[in-house]
Order: C-alpha cells, then structure tokens, then sequence
C-alpha cells in the first residue's frame, strides 16, 4: 500500500506560487462561512451534510406522496385521486424514495464518513464531489419539476416498455423521469468513481483495507455496484430517449422490438440498486452495535467478505424480477436457484450482529434501538425475499402488495432504520450537539409502530390477491380492513418523522445551555471519534497513524489475553485538540461544479421543449468545463506546512485541556 | 443511565404490543380465506395446490427462522441490558468472533436452502410440463380487457373458422387441462387466476404458456397484475368453469354467428344503431367479422370486445360490471364484486333464450349512456370506449338488440 504513504493533498511546504496570477472569474471564491461558502464548498462534510438536507427534502415530497397513496386506498372506490393522478404519484412516490432519499442518504454518509473513518482530510477530487451533488440535486429539482410542467410520470418507477412509449404516455411525464435520472445518474457515477478512489488511495497510515471500519468497506462495495449498475440504466434510458424524442424504435413492438430488453437492463441494473441501498444501512449497524454492545463486532472479516459477496452475487440474480414475464423454465430454475443462495451471505450477517450483542453490555441509546430495529425488520424483509426466490410461489405474490411489503421491510425496515440510527450516532459529530435522547426513544417506537402497522398488513393484502399499482379496489375481496390498518400505521409513520424533525430543532435549541459534546460522546471505537466535534475543516491534524481495526478504542483501552478491558487512556489524552487550521492545506472553493451541474438540467428541458435551450444548456455546460479547467489549482496564499505523523512526536494530540475533559464525563453519562 | 420520561416507557410498550398482536392477527388471517376470490391461499385447481404444497413447508422454514431470530434478539436484549447498578468501568468479555461458528452458519442455511432448492425445481418442473388432451386458448390482453380465442378444431390456429373468438370470460370445462398461452395487443398485461396458478405475463410479440385447470364449477377471478396504463385496476379475469356438457353446448353456440335481423321491431332499429356507431370497433359475427378484417383495427390495442355472443356472458366491460342479476339494490351501476357473485347468464350460456328480466340494465344502459364515467380509458388516443352521445330512445333500440346476442 505503497500509495496510502504519500499524502496527496499536501503539496511541498511554499511551493504553489509560480508567479501566475488569476483573475475575474477564474479566481477561486473564499468564502468560508454563510450561503456562499456552501454553494462553492469542495468540502466533502458540507457536501455530506447537503446530501442529506436534501435528501430529507425529498424524504418530505415522497412521503406525501406516499400519504396520498394510503389515504386513496383507505376504503374501496377511494375517490380523491383520479386514477391517472393515482398512477402519476405512485410513480413518483417510488422514483422518488428510491433515487432522491435512500441512494443520496447513502451518500450523505459515505461523503461524510469515508474520509473520516480512513484519516483523509477530503476526498480525492473534492470539485467533482460537489459537481455530483449539484447534479444530483439538479436531476432531482428536474424530475420534481414535472409537477408544474403538465404532470409526473405515469409508467410506474420501473417504467417498463412499450408502455413508457410516447403512444401510451403521451405527455411528458415518462420525459422528466428520463432525463431526471439521466442526470442524477451521471452523479452517481461521478460521485461512486470519486469515492472508490478515495478509499483506495487515500487511507491514513497503516490503515490497511482489512482495518478499515466496516462502514466504509459497505459503502465501497455499494460505490463499486454503482459504478457498474449505473451505465446499464442510463445505457436504456438513452435508448427510450431516443425513442420517445425522436422517434427511433427500440421499444416499438410493430417493428421488431421485444419488450424484454427494457426488463433485462432495468433489473440488471435494478438489483444491484437493491443491495447498493441496504449496504450502507449495514455498514452503519455495523458501526452501532459494537459501540452500544461494548464490545468489538463479532467476525469482522465475515461480516466484511458477506458483504463483498452480496455484491458479486447481487449480479447474477436479476431475473427474479421477470420469474412470469416468459423467460422460460430454464432460466426461471438458474435464478431461482442463484436468488436462494444470496441469502447466505445476509444471513451472515444478521448471525453476526445477533453475535455481537450476545455477551454484551446493550446499551438501549436511540441509534442502538434503531439498529437493533434493522437486524429485527430486515430480518423479516429477507424472509420474505427467501421466499420469492422460490419461483413457483414468486408467481402467485409477484405484483401484489406482498411484494411491497417485502421492499418496504428491506428499504424501510432496512436502510432507512439504519439510518435514522446514523443520524442519531453521528449527530454530535456533524452538529456538535446530541439530539435528545427521550424524544429518539420515542421516535424510535413510534417509527417502529407506524412502520409495522403500514407494513405488515400488506404481506396479507398480497397473499389474498390485491394487485399493486392499482388506483382503487372493489368491497367484496376482502381488502377493506388491513387497508384501513394500513392507512392509519402510514399516519403513525409520517408523525414519528415529524417528531424526529421536531427532535433537531428541539435539540438545538436545547444545545445552547449543555456542555459542548466533546470528540467522543459515545465512547465510540473508529477515528472519526477522535477529532473535535463539529469536525473541523481539516479533518485530522495531525493524520494518525492506524495500528489495528477500531483503533481509536484501542488508544482508550488494552485488552488483556483473555479478553479483558483495561483503560489505559481517557478519552480527552486520545483525542486530537480543535486548532486554527492554518498550515492545513485544503482544497479550495469553486463556483464552477454548480455551474457545470446546472447546465445538465437546461440541456434536458431544452431536449422536451426546444432544442434551442438545449444548445444553451450545452454552451453553459462546456463554459463551465473551460472555468474548472482554467481555474487556478489553488490559493497561493494558504500555507502548504507538512503535516503528516512523522513531523510530531506522538500523534495523540497535545496534552488535554480539564474543562474539556469534564464536558466528555458529562455527555457520557446521558442516555 | 438516565431515567426515561414516563410517556416514552408507555409509548415503547403499546408499541410493541401492538406489533405483536398485529403479526399474531395478520397469522391467523392468513388461513382465513373464505368471501376472499382472490386469494392465493386457497388453491381450486392441480397448478395452485402444487403451488400450495410448496407455500407450506417454505413459509413454515422462514416461520421458524424468524422465531429463532427474533426469539434470539428478544431474549438477548433482555438479558444483557446494561442494569442500572452496573459499574460503568466494567465491560463484558471481548470476543472477536469464532471461525467454527460463523462456518456452521454459513453452511446451516445453505443446506436449507438446497433443501428447499430441490423441492423448487421439481414444481417447476411440474407446471411447465405440458398435459395430453389439452384445451388450447390463446389470452391476448389490451388496454383493459381480454381477449380469448379457442383453437377447437386444435389445428395450432386460433383464427380458422372453426375456432372461437370471444372476451371477458373464458369458459372452461371443469376438471380438464387448458394450455393457455399469453400475449398482448399493446403494453405488458399479467394474467392471474390466483385460485388456479399463478401469474403469467402477457407480453407483446411473445407467446407465454400457462396451465391452467379448475377441479370444479365455479366462476374464478383475476385481476391483472402488470401495471399497463390507467385503468390496470380495472382489468379483471373471470374464469367460468362449468360442466364438460355445458361446455359442449357453449362451444356450439359460440361457433354459430349473427347474421340474421331481429324480428322485434326495436332491436332491429337498435342493430341500425350499432352498425352506425358501434361497428366502426366491435365486432359481431355474422355482421361486419369479414370487414374488420379487411380494415385497419381502429384501436391502438386491435380491436374492442367481439359481442357476437355477448349475451352468454355473466359480466362485461372487462369483467368489472355484472351483465347479468344480481345487481344493486339502489338502482346504481355497480362493480362485479359488489355483490356476492358475478353475474349469471342462465340459460344463455350455451344459447338458450336470454332471460330480460335478470339483465343489469341499469349498468348496461349507464355505460352505453356515457362510457369514461363508468372506467377510467382514454378513447381520445384510441385506447377505450367512447361518449357516443346517444340519446335515450338510441339507448333503449341498442339494448334491445344487444339482448339478442345470445
């Protein structure tokens, strides 16, 4: 690992200045606080923490979307949808959760913690990070957009052909969602690209890939399954672009076409999509429970291989999706079989975290509630997934509710449990206050009441025959009731939201008149722990040095042979001092990634309604590849000091200060 | 540790009762299948029981698996809960794993799995394996109904003139095999009789095999379960199974066409009507069959319904409407599973003389009066039934004469 030595971001000490000197445009903005500094940031927390505002933004939209949808279906011939309104937002409810909220929460902490949890200061092209948000950001504001520009799509999230053609959808709906995804497409890749680079060239000293935490190994494996799932996608999309704008035929059946090949290249890109969202989730827990449990997670080179093989494996079962579209008996039998044993893995994974509370010492915080919420929920969404590889019985429960039970207990009870957990356990270190204990238990039986009580009935819906995707249903089929439980655990769901944004603003307000959370609030075990929270702009100052997995714990504790604890520092001798900054180099701000990324979405209204702003579209676009480009690599004026670990004695930060020492005593004794 | 807010304990105990109850509730309820025709726990044919001996065993693998894990979690939670007296400098013991077990467990459920794996592929095997003697029909779904054609002479055409083209219902003999096999004159449909077997999707351009048997008589339902546009909630399937005589009789109705006039004097008016206005998309045999085929079908979807024999069916408009008694009590169009049961053609069913007085006229003339009120479709691209604007006496001729399509 020859290339974790040399720290990129620090160019020898003075040697920047070649004498050229930019100007207008092509100087680099400063600003590094209020609304400027976060439309230039490069910083990859700042990116982080727009992920994930926005992402809450369209958690919001989709989940009023999703408000509609129950309230509809609340008794037989519901009537405040029509049933072509119905079909646009259900559309955009799916397209909505699974491309705006879960994909970019992902995000939100994969930019956030990757650097953090391998001891980098950014990640390796801090200007593309921002570009892929902005991009993301302009796709999603795109796709939103069609709202007010004659309606959303109304071909469903998996949009199969020939319905998504311009003869069955002729507005322009299927259009938003097109290129919408197009462009949060480009994001993704760009943004998966950026991070895989990032974890493989920029860990801190001595952190080698097996003592890397278990967070980032999950979101390197769901950046690998983007890159690769991504172009499968965008690659039909163009092609039913090109259909629907300008008049090819690669979807027209007069002409030739089978509408298989969208099926094939949607799942093929589909399935994948499925793991890239729960890994992260897994990879949080997997970061949770060791930390609530006391005790190191169990067989972390299992639980760190199972996930490498659930995205080897995610590849190969994609047809499970289209067990009835008549791919034949022989390939319905392969991916039966391939679907089966992808379980494996995941169940490994559940047996692990289980192992790791076994013996410990639970602590029941919020984030640990939430993670132990997965394991239990995503343990039934699994189930029932065992139970669609079983073909035969996929072909009585493919297309009816009990499917949507089994996504929403894999993506809901899954991935957006385990990351209301992350938003609780990270909380303090991106805002440097707790959100409040009491209310996140609250939030947390409330969510898993809401949840269960919209969820769970829909296994049974399913099994006794309702359809999806269907606008209205008809008394006599027995549909009435669980609807009706349904609908009410739906509102249930939406307040324990509601009650967890109160929980930020109530925190805050709150925050003021505690003491400061201090680096470490949880007596946590990987070095993001280690710096200040708020993380600083640099990160680490200095970079440690890596020793073992879950380092920073073993800087406060010895483990004796027999596995016992001693501490042999406190948390305030371990932890790195917040200081000025000055002599970190860091990436400076640009205007050009939001430029760039805006000019995306102009080029996509131009391809729907005149070509003309299209060309505007591209002239902005390659203005602002010609301004990135052109801009100088940096401030001449920031001072280059080597930082790295060899240049102090010890790399456990100056001796504490008491007063903080006491803020940390104090925050360990909430909750 | 700090002392939870009463409200909070209370909140975390209704919660989690809650949950309990309800999984507890959502079992039981899940073998509770009667006055639910939809269902696909209760299985009335050979596809859906093998089916079911599959659901049995696999639901009771993952149901055991749950208990072990949940029960495993639950109890683990409980017992080494950080007690309220514990010192805070003490930790429990620091176990980084245990190769053996995560071994054992990675093998315990692949060899479950291939356990299940081996009963899997021998029920695929056994419904896609094809049976002698079978009746084959060809169900070709558009936006939003089915179309049946019967190769009776079994010469692997469905369109000789000696096969049977129809819609709405498929009549079937009760206790034969039925190869059906799926396509679509549009976008991607699925077709599903849950008491029969499972789905098959009915995709244009390809030819999709499903069986399909009923043990007894009986009316099953289906609804249509690829999303295919707007009104897929209201694209229903209704097999009829009846006795092998009463198929027989039905085969032989339905093979005679309609080419002679009305003797009542306002169903003849009414046939003017329908030649006028309907003829440019239906079909009736007898009457403009040699025509449609010459010209372009007007729909993007082919064709609409063909009504030689409408009046043999029990239900119309894609099986949402019953054709036939029982019908609301309020006088209000209604949808076939308002009531009991669908609709029953009696004596017609096999030709015989359409009782009038058990016709759901009032559903019948309401559709005919203004048909996008009743279903959502989108006649204006082609797709769906047209307002013809008829008046009340244009009305009244046109279910006269439709009342003699037996």
């Amino acid at each position: 690992m020859a290339l974790t030595e040399v720290r990129p971001l620090a160019l020898p000490s003075g040697d920047s200045n070649d004498g050229y000197t930019p100007t207008g445009v092509f100087t680099r903005p400063t600003a590094e606080t209020g609304p400027r500094s976060w439309v230039t940031t490069v910083d990859h927390k700042k990116i982080g923490i727009m992920y994930g505002a926005a992402a809450i933004f369209f958690f919001i939209i989709g989940g009023a979307e999703a408000l509609l949808i129950r309230m509809q279906l609340w008794a037989p011939r519901g009537s405040l949808l029509s049933a072509n309104l119905y079909n646009q937002v259900y559309t955009m409810h799916g397209t909505t959760m699974v491309f705006l909220v879960v994909m970019p929460i992902g995000a939100a902490f994969a930019n956030y913690l990757i650097p953090l949890q391998i001891g980098a200061r950014d990640v390796a092209f801090p200007r593309i990070n921002a570009f892929s948000f902005w991009a993301f950001l302009g796709g999603g504001v795109f796709l939103n957009s069609s709202w007010l520009l004659g309606g959303g799509a109304d071909g469903g999230w998996f949009m199969y052909a020939p319905n998504s053609g311009v003869v069955f959808s002729p507005t322009n709906g299927v259009d938003f969602w097109n290129l919408g995804l197009i462009i949060t497409g480009i994001a993704s890749l760009t943004g998966a690209v950026n991070l895989i680079v990032t974890v493989l060239n920029m860990r801190a000293p001595g952190m080698t890939l097996m003592r890397m935490p278990i967070f980032t190994w999950m979101a390197l494996v769901s950046q690998f399954l983007l890159l690769f799932a991504i172009p499968v996608l965008t690659s039909a999309q163009v092609l039913l672009m090109l259909d629907r704008l300008f008049g090819a035929n690669f979807f027209n059946v007069a002409k030739g076409a089978n509408p298989l090949l969208w099926e094939h290249l949607f799942w093929i890109f589909g399935h994948p999509e499925v793991y890239l969202m729960i890994l992260p989730a897994f990879g949080l827990v997997s970061e949770i429970l060791p930390t609530f449990a006391r005790k190191p997670i169990f067989g972390y080179p299992f639980i760190v291989f199972s996930g490498i093989a659930i995205g080897f494996m995610g590849w190969g079962v994609w047809a499970h999706h289209m067990f009835v579209s008549g791919i034949g008996p022989i390939s319905v039998t392969a991916f039966s079989l391939t679907t089966m044993f992808i379980a494996v893995p995941t169940g490994v994974k559940i047996l692990n975290w289980t192992a790791t509370m076994w013996g410990g010492k639970l602590n029941f915080s919020a984030p640990m509630l939430f993670s132990i919420g997965l394991v239990t929920m995503f343990t039934i969404g699994g189930l029932s997934g065992v139970m669609h590889s079983v073909s035969p019985m996929d072909t009585q429960q493919t297309d009816t509710y009990f499917i949507v039970a089994h996504f929403h207990y894999v993506l809901f009870g899954g991935a957006f449990f385990g990351f209301m957990g992350g938003f609780y356990f990270y909380w303090p270190k991106v805002f440097g206050y707790m959100l409040n204990e009491s209310i996140g238990k609250a939030n947390f039986w409330l969510m898993l009441l809401g949840f269960n009580l919209t969820f769970a009935p829909m296994h049974v819906l399913g099994l006794q025959g309702m359809s999806r995707r269907i606008y209205t249903y008809d008394a006599g089929y027995g549909f009435e009731f669980w609807n009706k439980v349904a609908t009410i655990g739906a509102f249930t769901l939406a307040s324990s939201i509601a009650l967890f944004i109160f929980n930020i603003f109530y925190s805050k307000s709150k925050a003021k008149n505690l003491p400061p959370v201090g680096p470490d609030p949880w007596d946590s075990r990987t070095i993001e722990w280690m710096v200040p929270s708020p993380t600083p702009a640099y990160n680490f100052d200095p970079i440690p040095t890596v020793t073992r997995v879950d380092d920073f714990w073993y800087r406060k504790y010895g483990e004796t042979k027999d596995g016992k604890l001693v501490r042999i520092a406190s948390t305030a001798e371990v932890a790195q001092q917040r200081n000025d900054g000055k002599g970190v180099h860091l990436p400076s701000p640009s205007y050009w990634p939001i430029v760039l990324a805006f000019g995306l979405p102009i080029v996509a209204y131009g391809l729907i309604f005149s070509l003309w702003l299209a060309l505007i579209g591209g002239i902005v676009f390659v203005a602002a590849l010609y301004g990135w480009i052109m801009e100088p690599p940096d401030d001449p004026d920031k001072a280059h000091d080597d930082h790295g670990p060899e240049a102090h004695a010890s790399d456990g930060g100056d001796a504490a200060v008491s007063d903080s020492a006491d803020a940390v005593k104090e925050v360990e004794t909430v909750g | 540790m700090q002392r939870l807010p009463k409200i909070v304990r209370i909140l975390a105990v209704i919660s989690f009762t809650v949950v309990v109850v309800l999984f507890a509730a959502l079992i039981v309820n899940s073998f509770q299948n009667s006055g639910k025709p939809l269902s696909s726990l209760a299985p009335e044919g050979p596809s859906a029981e093998s089916i079911q001996r599959l659901v049995i065993p696999v639901t009771s693998i993952a149901g055991i698996v749950f208990v072990l894990v949940i029960g495993a979690i639950v109890f683990i939670t409980w017992k080494f809960r950080e007690r309220k007296d514990s010192d805070p400098d003490e930790f429990p013991s620091q176990i980084h794993g245990k190769t053996t077990l995560e071994i054992g467990w990675t093998i315990l459920p692949a060899l479950i799995l291939a356990g299940i794996a081996v009963g899997t592929v021998l029920t695929i095997i056994n419904l896609n394996r094809e049976e002698p003697n079978s009746i084959q029909v060809q169900v070709a779904g558009q936006q939003w109904w089915w179309q049946y054609k019967y190769d009776v002479n079994n010469d692997g055409n469905f369109d000789g003139p000696e096969d049977i083209t129809t819609s709405t219902e498929m009549v079937v003999p009760a206790g034969r095999p039925i190869q059906v096999t799926t396509t679509s004159n549009d976008v991607i449909h699925s077709f599903w009789i849950p008491g029969l077997n499972g789905k098959r999707d009915a995709v244009p351009g390809l030819r999709n095999p499903l069986k399909l048997q009923a043990d007894e008589p009986g009316v099953f339902r289906g609804q249509c379960t690829e999303f295919c546009g707007l009104s897929h909630a209201n694209m229903r399937m209704l097999v009829r199974a009846v006795s092998t005589s009463d198929y027989d009789g039905w085969v032989r109705n339905q093979l005679k066409d309609h080419a002679a006039d009305p003797t009542d004097p306002v169903a003849a008016e009414g046939k003017k009507v329908w030649l006028a206005l309907c003829a440019q998309c239906h079909v009736i045999n007898g009457i403009n069959d040699v025509k449609m085929k010459e010209t372009k079908p007007p729909l993007v979807s082919g064709v609409a319904p063909n009504l030689t024999h409408l009046m043999t069916r029990g239900t119309f408009v894609g099986s949402i409407f019953n054709l036939y008694e029982p019908v609301s009590s309020d006088g209000s169009p209604l949808l076939m599973s308002d009531v009991a049961a669908a609709g029953n053609p009696g004596a017609a069913l096999t030709g015989g003389k359409v009782n009038t007085a058990t016709v759901n006229r009032v559903t019948l003339e309401a559709w005919l009066r203004n048909a996008p009120a009743l279903k959502p479709m989108y006649p204006q691209g082609g797709r769906g039934m047209p307002n013809l604007n008829l008046t009340e006496e244009q009305i009244d001729q046109l279910v006269a004469f439709l009342e003699t399509l037996n």
